[in-house]
């Protein structure tokens, strides 16, 4: 996670984006020379380091705010054990899956949600605001990849502990489970959730691009919280064709069933790689609705 | 030596959605909507050289800011060809944007809660600033923007004033040579507009930066500016020196008088148009080609302390020139 995912993406995804962008605008735009500004990994760090050490600055002053985070972060875990616990007295498989290897999920699914809380809602889930206000103008007059910029210009760092307790969570239950992972299976494990980050990453770019289109979109995050609802659970206990949709159209499956299925063994290793490419393709593909939706940018009238 | 900048029939079109007002109105706007084109920006030619600092003159809406973000490459221009630096700005990529400065006075990029120095060294972050050239470029931007313990303080305690200077240091540590400033004494009181508006002739002695600058202050042009663009519903009506454009469009001059006693308003309507009456003081607004003949008749009859013939205030010119929507050629 953390500088590492930022890195992969910015270097390797991008890249494939950004060449992809040069193929479709040959001829198109006149005399542009595109170039991608966080191509170089060193001062990508460097404007990180200086944004996150900005944000820590500013969020020392809130102590308060890690104890409510930790807090919060039991109370929810709690409540989706319960919520569990609830529906295996009834039954003792959910789409084919035993209880602790939901709970497997469910720690991933945490472990994600940590991200989204620390980077990606604070960072890109401003944007349409930004977008109908203006406050993007600043930005896109930095030298700097706007969208990196707005992407990872937060960490709301006590967020992080979510990450930390869903994967702790999820290592109790592959001890409950009685299951040792292999170094395959871990590793399978580790590309299948960077993969799983990307994939989140690439549908809150996508879905904050709409901003640009329809400029009075209040609260585009809700639409997210909404579809990210459908991966708390297996993609298996799901019908036919919403498993269709989670797998294919809107990669839901890839964020958590996929990344749980590789560490309890339930999908071989070679997962990690399909993951990786889901994830790549996923990347590029917001990097196009970016790239089109910024030529839609009008800023705020004045 | 090329350009700084040059615009070749810029335009830029946006869309619009139309609404009918009421609840009937907004429902309709949802299953049928109808869009309007809005021309912000029509065929806006002019190049500016280097060094050179320029006025954007207009009313409220008339295209300037659209035209500035074009040339700072924040919006993608409808049609038209422009070039800033060398650069195509939409597309120019980091390298542009490492020369210019956009500084938008209803805009902050300060952090609201931490000190204006954390800002800098983000900027400098994102600059790649050297750390002695940083040091160096602060420390003359502290003393010309007479920042002293500003930078220590957080955002939210400094006054309006003392923002946009710590707003221009943050916009200029990387020292651009181009300069696009949008209302950059917005809001100020008469001090400050005039301690920014001395740092950036000084700062353009310096370095020799090209400005282009919107203000509503008329002030800040005068004082700025020898050339100036006015825009008005998009289209270029001028181009050219400030003064000129009094000359050809003002078809008045003003006639001011210090009176001795015994003068009163009536007397002096007379003489042409009164537009102040403030004993002793008084202007008197009499047709151009008449303003000599005039104040010699008024020296004859009346007992006059002091006279001089002044052009009416740019402001008045200006508005006058938009009002009436005056046909302002080419030079």
């Amino acid at each position: 996670m953390g500088q590492w995912e930022d890195e992969f993406i910015l270097d390797c995804g991008l890249r494939i984006a950004d060449w992809r962008w040069r193929v479709e605008v040959q001829g198109n735009v006149r005399g542009s020379k595109r170039s991608l500004t966080i191509r170089n990994p060193q001062s990508a760090i460097r404007i990180l380091a200086a944004l996150w050490r900005l944000n820590l600055a500013e969020e020392l002053q809130y102590r308060a705010n890690f104890v409510a985070s930790v807090l919060g972060t039991f109370f929810w875990i709690g409540t989706a054990l319960l919520t569990l616990a609830v529906f295996f007295s009834h039954a003792t498989r959910l789409g084919g899956w035993d209880y602790w290897e939901v709970v497997v999920l469910l720690g991933v699914f945490n472990a994600l949600t940590g991200v989204i809380e620390a980077v990606l809602r604070p960072g890109i889930g401003r944007l349409a605001g930004e977008v109908r206000n203006g406050g993007l103008d600043l930005v896109l007059a930095k030298p700097v990849d706007a969208q990196a910029f707005v992407s990872f210009r937060r960490l709301d760092i006590w967020r992080l502990s979510d990450v930390v307790l869903g994967l702790t969570l999820a290592g109790y239950a592959l001890h409950r489970l009685g299951h040792t992972p292999s170094l395959a299976q871990l590793a399978a494990f580790a590309l299948a959730l960077a993969s799983a980050a990307v994939v989140v990453y690439a549908l809150w770019v996508a879905l904050m691009s709409l901003a640009f289109w329809f400029v009075s979109v209040e609260n585009l995050s809700v639409l997210f919280d909404a579809v990210y609802e459908g991966a708390r659970y297996p993609v298996s206990a799901y019908p036919e064709a919403l498993r269709f949709l989670f797998v294919y159209l809107i990669p839901i499956a890839w964020t958590t069933t996929i990344p749980a299925s590789a560490l309890t063994g339930r999908l071989r290793p070679e997962i990690g790689l399909a993951a990786a490419l889901v994830a790549g393709t996923a990347l590029a593909l917001s990097r196009l609705v970016w790239r089109a939706a910024l030529k839609r940018y009008t800023g705020a009238s004045g | 030596m090329p350009p700084a900048i040059t615009a070749d029939r810029l335009s830029k079109t946006f869309k619009v959605k139309v609404r009918d007002p009421g609840l009937k109105g907004a429902l309709r706007a949802l299953l049928k909507p109808r869009y309007r084109d809005v021309h912000a920006v029509r065929d806006v030619t002019f190049a500016i050289e280097p060094g050179e600092i320029v006025g954007f003159l207009g009313p409220n809406g008339a295209g300037k800011t659209t035209t500035l973000k074009m040339l700072a490459g924040l919006l993608y221009p409808t049609s038209g060809r422009v070039a800033v630096a060398g650069f195509a700005p939409w597309g120019g990529g980091p390298a542009f944007k490492r020369r210019i400065a956009l500084v938008l006075g209803n805009r902050q990029q300060l952090v609201w809660d931490l000190p204006p120095e954390e800002t800098f060294q983000l900027n400098r972050a994102i600059y790649d600033i050297a750390e002695p050239d940083y040091r160096e470029r602060l420390a003359e931007l502290v003393a010309l923007l007479d920042l002293g313990d500003l930078l220590q303080k957080p955002v939210r305690q400094l006054s309006l004033g003392e923002r946009m200077k710590c707003e221009l240091a943050a916009a200029l540590l990387h020292r651009p040579p181009i300069l696009f400033l949008d209302e950059p004494t917005l809001g100020l009181d008469v001090t400050a507009q005039e301690a920014i508006r001395r740092f950036l002739t000084q700062y353009r002695e310096r370095y020799g930066a090209t400005v282009l600058l919107t203000s509503h202050y008329m002030q800040d042009v005068t004082a700025l500016a020898s050339r100036v663009l006015i825009i008005n519903r998009g289209r270029l009506l001028y181009d050219g020196a400030l003064a000129a454009l009094v000359a050809r469009i003002s078809r008045t001059k003003r006639i001011e008088l210090v009176l001795a006693d015994g003068v009163t308003r009536e007397v002096l309507a007379g003489f042409g148009d009164v537009k102040e009456f403030r004993f002793p003081n008084a202007v008197l607004e009499v047709p151009r080609e008449d303003a000599a003949t005039t104040s010699a008749r008024l020296l004859a009859a009346l007992p006059v302390a002091d006279l001089s013939i002044e052009d009416p205030p740019i402001e008045d010119v200006i508005r006058a020139a938009f009002a009436g929507g005056i046909e302002l050629d080419e030079p």
